[in-house]
């Protein structure tokens, strides 16, 4: 299959109500993530790299940053002549409560597409993964629907978590739907391949049936379609609640996670801002973090992730924190483990502490003074 | 039919920068990095876009592959509108036959169809190798305001320096009565910044005529300007104040850079734009120590760092220390390596813990000491000591 017969969808508000303070304004797709990152940029940059040529995401509520972000999606090279990036938001008097209704609802878009095959993924899965082994498969096994899947204990708080089960050549006779499970499973990723003809009427079909849950449903097609499951090798992160969004930012300290996700053959691609290089000042201290460009350091900064345009006054001392972009913090500040959203100015003076297990998380704007 | 624009901007980027030297063996001048993200000629490009010129032409003809992919469509700079934009225009074959650009005023000159396409009123004439942010709108309305048929922007150079440059001597209402290329009794210390506005159908006269003229070295400086003078065509100098830096040799590229580390010195980056490497943002590790440098994106940093300017993927291993120094995209510093007052060009190798150039302050005889240049792709070998002032195009050995 080539993969400029596949049409990749990508859902913006995965796992949305686990993140409630960081999607608040945002979809789980531009929520700023690894320093200068937006989540949905690993499943936009995986399409790209995979020769994905037309994608479409679909929006929910919340996209004005989505939309900011992902603009005409030449970042990611998907500014084509007859395809590229569409954002699909709800439309009057639609909306787009579940998977099933949503895509009846962008049935005339799925139909227009040239392409004959669809990529459903998510948004909130980190990963750099070309999709081309999972085609491979797809056509190989003959399959009507193949899932994608990591070897991995199941994150924290993630809603639904679903576990497949297969038999040696890679046929799912199982789809558990929140099994109780210990340790290492099977993770469905929540993305699965399909021909858009068989998509389009099973949704069809589902809707006249008023079954809207889409675990169901693929429990469902388990058992009547050749459903096959492919396996992602490469390193992968659920982003399934705060600490878990925390957690994967602090593991971008290890040089063996970092080589894996920034792979060169491979690049993770977003928006360009034009800031210029990280100016680390006399005074300035730093260690085990990753800093963007635009940051000005006069402080001492240790074990944090700092987004683009973060300064850092002299005097300040800021361990175990994400700060996200412009966020401004003042001279002889001290902080530990806090979750800083974009544009916040912390004066000078001021004490935030949160704990490992639970960072407390500043919203976008705040002014502490 | 291409609408009008009033000015459209010629960008001087064919020059080999023979005294960068081993910096400029594989690119032009203006492609050689600067200020950790930049190379040179995106701050030219960088004023153009913020003037409002959205028509440039960069002549190119000295090793141009590397600047030619740099400049690409434009985009990075907003230059890839739908009627104009940036174009690299490299001497080409004609009916008449072909020709390198003989001088800075040929490459115009052979390009005169293609600034006749957007029927401009004036011609911005810059060069790629100077580094200052520069509104050209305020100097055309200057340019404007007196009727001019050509304006010279200048900069106050300090007197010792003057004879370095070409010197314009100006009346009271600031025309200019002489131009006197680096002289050696200056009498002003004006010195012309290679920026000129024109109006087009005058200078398109002037180059037909200087074509001409089988005696002329076809430069702007040494030939066209002056005639210009001598037929008494009306030329001013608009004084320019702010940061102007010539980067044409290592040491005043070196300065150039060091100048960014620098809080007195009145050169931000903010608003100038370049094309940005996919690469995440730079890592500093637990036996890192890092003191006023600048660091771009892709960086793995283990090593100690003081004023020094890193570019994009550059790694510094444990223990290696860098001073004073310049280090280019994806160099790579192994582990106890020392680097001082130092320009390491891309992709360079310096070996576990070789010494690269020196600190002045531990050379005794001065006339010894220099900034030390590592040319692209070279490996210098563990152990080996670079001696300071040298420049370095072949791979050194180390010690087995």
């Amino acid at each position: 299959m080539r993969s400029n017969n596949v049409l990749g969808l990508i859902f913006s508000n995965s796992c949305q109500d686990s993140l409630p303070e960081l999607t608040s304004h945002r979809t789980t797709a531009s929520v700023p993530i690894g320093g200068k990152y937006r989540m949905i940029d690993f499943t936009l940059s995986n399409m790209t790299n995979t020769n994905i040529n037309n994608v479409g995401i679909i929006a929910k509520s919340g996209f004005m940053s989505l939309m900011d972000h992902v603009g005409s999606g030449k970042a990611w090279d998907l500014s084509k002549k007859h395809s590229g990036i569409t954002i699909l938001p709800p439309y009057a008097g639609v909306n787009f409560a579940n998977v099933i209704e949503t895509l009846y609802q962008l049935r005339g878009y799925i139909l227009d597409a040239k392409e004959e095959y669809v990529l459903l993924t998510q948004s909130n899965i980190i990963y750099n993964y070309v999709y081309n082994g999972m085609f491979d498969l797809h056509e190989h096994n003959n399959a009507d629907i193949t899932l994608l899947y990591k070897r991995m204990p199941v994150p924290e708080k993630l809603s639904n978590p679903s576990v497949l089960e297969a038999d040696e050549n890679n046929k799912v006779n199982k789809f558990l739907v929140k099994p109780e499970i210990k340790g290492e499973c099977d993770l469905y990723l929540g993305t699965f391949l399909i021909k858009k003809d068989l998509l389009l009427s099973l949704v069809t079909k589902a809707l006249s049936e008023n079954e809207l849950d889409i675990n169901r449903l693929l429990q469902k097609w388990v058992e009547e379609y050749n459903v096959y499951s492919c396996r992602c090798h490469d390193y992968c992160a659920v982003i399934s609640s705060t600490s878990e969004y925390f957690r994967f930012n602090m593991q971008l300290m290890d040089s063996k996670i970092r080589d894996e996700l920034f792979n060169p053959q491979r690049p993770i691609f977003t928006k360009v801002r034009d800031d210029v290089p990280c100016k680390y000042g006399l005074t300035s201290h730093v260690t085990n973090s990753l800093v963007s460009q635009g940051c000005v350091i006069d402080g001492e900064v240790e074990n944090c992730v700092l987004s683009k345009g973060v300064y850092v006054a002299k005097g300040a001392k800021v361990s175990n924190c994400i700060i996200m972009q412009d966020t401004k913090i003042g001279e002889n500040c001290n902080l530990n483990y806090v979750i800083i959203d974009k544009d916040v100015d912390i004066k000078d003076n001021k004490s935030l502490m949160g704990t490992d297990s639970y960072p407390i998380y500043i919203a976008k704007q705040s002014v502490i003074n | 039919m291409i609408p009008k624009q009033e000015v459209v901007a010629m960008l001087l980027a064919g020059g080999q920068g023979s005294r960068l030297g081993v910096l400029t063996q594989k690119l032009a001048k203006p492609a050689v990095p600067f200020g950790g993200k930049y190379r040179i000629i995106d701050f030219p490009l960088s004023n153009c876009v913020n003037s409002g010129i959205e028509a440039v032409g960069i002549l190119t003809q000295y090793q141009p592959l590397i600047l030619n992919e740099y400049i690409g469509n434009g985009q990075p700079w907003d230059l890839d509108g739908m009627h104009a934009g940036v174009n690299c225009l490299s001497p080409y074959q004609a009916v008449s036959g072909a020709d390198w650009y003989s001088g800075t005023a040929n490459a115009i000159y052979q390009n005169i169809d293609y600034i006749d396409r957007y029927n401009p009123d004036y011609v911005l004439i810059l060069s790629g190798d100077h580094i200052y942010k520069m509104d050209y709108n305020k100097m055309l309305q200057f340019h404007k305001q007196h009727d001019a048929d050509c304006t010279i922007a200048a900069i106050d150079v300090p007197k010792s320096e003057a004879s370095r440059f070409g010197i314009l001597n100006t009346n009271p209402d600031g025309s200019i009565y002489e131009f006197d290329e680096k002289p050696e009794h200056p009498k002003s210390t004006n010195a012309s910044m290679g920026i000129y506005i024109f109006k087009w159908q005058k200078l398109r006269k002037y180059l037909i005529e200087d074509a001409k003229d089988p005696n002329s070295s076809n430069d702007f400086g040494k030939n066209v300007l002056p005639a210009m003078l001598d037929a008494g065509e009306k030329m001013f100098a608009y004084t320019f104040e702010g940061y102007w830096k010539d980067v044409g040799t290592i040491d005043s590229l070196w300065e150039a850079n060091m100048d960014l580390l620098n809080p007195n010195v009145s050169l931000d980056l903010s608003n100038i734009y370049s094309r940005s490497p996919m690469m995440h943002p730079h890592y500093i590790s637990d036996d890192a120590k890092i003191q006023n440098s600048l660091i771009a994106d892709g960086c793995n940093i283990s090593g100690d760092l003081e004023f020094s300017i890193l570019f994009a993927g550059v790694k510094i291993g444990k223990g290696a220390t860098i001073n004073s120094s310049i280090i280019m995209p994806n160099a790579i510093i192994e582990d106890g390596a020392k680097v001082e007052f130092a320009i390491v060009a891309e992709n360079a190798v310096i070996g576990r813990n070789a010494v690269v150039g020196a600190n002045p302050e531990e050379v005794e005889n001065k006339d010894n000491w220099g900034i030390t240049v590592i040319g692209d792709n070279i490996k210098i070998g563990e152990n080996v000591k670079v001696p300071p002032k040298s420049m370095i195009d072949k791979d050194m050995e180390g010690e087995e």
